[in-house]
């Protein structure tokens, strides 16, 4: 047993920084607003004091931060000015995350989250204990959950599958993220945002003593290379930072993924938590012949939505072994497929026509060399064709499998008694063309993730549905159950409200 | 569409739309002659010109007809739902036709709403949420909200959850 005790001191600094983290923003914000117009110096109390302020704080937490096990029960008691005791039983904890940030890895420490069903996390945070530590009290946390102990425990280490993400293909995923993409937008805004930050002489002197005689238009094209290769660069580093030392280890019930560079991250993921499977196929990684394998989970306790990446990179041909291997469940035969019907290709032209035309009129009347935009109606029109292509459904034994695509490709496996309600829709012009939109919603997070193929049949969408809700009982559910103790907790609707 | 589900709304529906959307538009309204008379004080002082102002105006009084004489009454054609031990199937759309359907099993809870509006015609929404979503069934009549509701949960408690 844990007897009563604080955290590691190195907890204040971490709390300071978990808050500077969590409203970096804001902080900005308040830095620049603070600093308007005053001289330089002011800013630098600004921040030196609020940094002070957040240290204080961070050790009065810490002091006043004291946890245990008593009883099974996780018990931590918190709070400046409100003392906030939190009790947690060993059976309703759901996940127990280990992860080493920036400060903890400075200090040799690492931090304990524990998370549960429902209630948001966010207080059962232990941010600075010492690794032994973290482990024995993951152990005792999980010896008291019931049987999953015994097999836990009776399981050699040896016997786990891992899988990890080698250098090569760490670079590859890197180069072709599709984080390319946000920061490709955050550029373009912090670059059309540098014009109120320089004055126009200054630019052009500095554009005019760097390339001489440059021309209008190859100014625009120098600064729209510029703009890419420097989000190229973020997306680079970014990807780099985020996966870097991808883990993922194969346990008996659950998946453990650890990865990041500066902030190692742990995550337990059982495999009764998983929702929906996705194979991601993103514009530059796909004629590579790439892919990423996103998971969708529930029971996190988290508002928004949850993906986790369960491997970044892939080639093609080894994404169904590594399926089989690692989430066999997931693994299906197709026994039936529908495309979209040829009447269908019109929509998909037509849909992308009609989104980049206000692009295409807005650039063309607002920038020299404008007119040039329409070329844009290329790409757009090969897209949709490649989305009018792409698109299918198909369903297994227990599985239906949904291909559809926005800019990448992503192939959604939700399993039939995963599936949390299944919508087909039609709109006067599809209605026409016998044309419907399918819709399935699986749980994740606190809220649900929604797959829909557009414009296949109505009479195949329709046929769907209904064999999506013949959820008749088969052997993956009382598999499932077998192996879930904890779940129960989970499935009555008055325990987690 | 295949066979629409059976169950209809409770035709006093359409009124209570009605009168939500009345009470909905008369803000609208109050606003619109909020602006109307700032123009017409002080016509060289305001953020809309005159066409602005009329354009809005015509917006308005189309959008009211619509929504008062003919949308509630398609909408409630439109409406129409089914309960069964294995599943919640809905249709609703007034352009967009929607069948959604909820297998019994992934129900979570169900409610039933009521305000001030549905009160006064004695009818009530239902409310069935799931782990990702939640469906409405509106304006049904008190009793029949009712049954429903424990309908609903009477199937879902008896179906097996699984998660």
């Amino acid at each position: 047993m844990f007897e009563l005790q604080r955290q590691h001191p190195a907890a204040a600094l971490a709390n300071a920084f978990d808050i500077i983290r969590a409203n970096f923003i804001t902080i900005l914000i308040l830095i620049f607003v603070g600093s308007g117009g005053r001289e330089a110096n002011f800013t630098l109390y600004w921040i030196i004091g609020t940094f002070l302020f957040l240290l204080i704080w961070g050790v009065i937490s810490w002091y006043r931060f004291e946890f245990s096990v008593e009883e099974g029960e996780l018990r931590i008691e918190q709070g400046v000015l409100v003392r906030k005791k939190l009790y947690l039983t060993s059976d309703r904890i759901q996940v127990i995350d280990i992860s080493a940030g920036v400060v903890q890895r400075l200090f040799g420490l690492v931090a304990v989250e524990v998370k549960t069903a429902g209630s948001s996390s966010k207080e059962a945070k232990i941010s600075a204990i010492t690794r032994e530590k973290a482990e024995r009290l993951k152990k005792i946390l999980r010896k008291n959950s019931e049987k999953s102990d015994d097999s836990q425990e009776a399981e050699p280490v040896s016997q786990h599958k891992i899988y990890v993400l080698d250098t090569k293909d760490l670079l590859i995923a890197a180069s072709t993220s599709g984080r390319f993409g946000v920061a490709l937008s955050v550029v373009g805004v912090a670059f059309s945002q540098v014009e109120q930050l320089i004055s126009e002489e200054q630019m052009i002197r500095f554009v005019e003593t760097i390339i001489p005689r440059s021309t209008n238009a190859s100014m625009i094209a120098m600064s729209i290379f510029a703009v890419i290769a420097i989000a190229w660069l973020f997306s680079f580093a970014s990807t780099i930072i985020k996966y870097y030392d991808f883990v993922v280890e194969v346990r008996e019930n659950e998946l453990l993924i650890s990865r990041g560079l500066f902030e190692r991250t742990q995550l337990t993921i059982p495999f009764n938590r998983i929702q929906a499977v996705q194979i991601k196929e993103e514009l530059l990684r796909q004629p590579l012949g790439y892919a990423s394998l996103v998971i969708e989970s529930a029971g996190y306790g988290e508002s928004e939505g949850n993906s986790t990446t369960l491997f970044p990179l892939l080639a093609k041909p080894q994404i169904y072994n590594f399926i089989n291997e690692v989430i066999p469940d997931y693994q299906t035969e197709i026994s039936e497929n529908s495309t979209v019907p040829s009447v269908g290709l019109r929509r998909y032209l037509f849909r992308m026509l009609w989104i980049s035309l206000p692009v295409i009129l807005i650039v063309w009347g607002s920038i020299p060399y404008g007119v040039y935009s329409w070329f844009l109606l290329i790409p757009a029109l090969l897209l949709g064709y490649q989305q009018y292509s792409d698109a299918e459904i198909a369903r297994g034994k227990d599985t239906l499998i949904l291909t559809f695509r926005l800019l990448s490709k992503t192939t959604a496996m939700v399993k039939k008694y995963r599936m949390q309600s299944c919508q087909v829709q039609q709109n006067p012009f599809q209605k026409r063309l016998d044309l419907s939109n399918l819709t399935v919603h699986v749980a994740s997070g606190n809220q649900g993730r929604a797959f829909t193929v557009r414009d296949i049949g109505i009479t195949k969408a329709m046929d769907y549905r209904t064999w999506l809700s013949n959820g008749k009982e088969n052997n993956n559910i009382s598999d499932d159950e077998s192996h879930e103790p904890l779940n129960e907790n989970f499935d009555d609707p008055d325990a987690t409200r | 569409m295949r066979s629409s589900p059976k169950s209809k709304l409770s035709h006093d529906a359409i009124k209570a739309w009605r009168v939500s959307l009345s009470i909905f538009i008369l803000f609208l309204v109050l606003g619109l002659f909020f602006l109307w008379g700032y123009k017409l004080l002080s016509p060289e002082a305001g953020f809309f010109s005159m066409w602005t102002l009329i354009a809005i105006t015509v917006i308005l009084i189309v959008i009211t007809g619509l929504g008062i004489f003919f949308i509630p009454e398609i909408r409630w054609r439109r409406w129409s739902y089914e309960v069964d031990e294995h599943e919640v199937d809905l249709q609703s759309g007034i352009f967009i036709i929607t069948r959604t359907l909820v297998p019994i099993k992934r129900v979570q809870h169900v409610d039933t709403r009521q305000g001030p509006i549905l009160r006064s015609y004695s009818l009530a929404d239902v409310t069935i949420s799931t782990a990702a979503t939640t469906h409405r069934i509106p304006a049904l009549n008190e009793e029949v909200a009712d049954q429903v509701r424990d309908r609903i949960s009477k199937f879902a408690r008896l179906a097996e959850e699984d998660v």
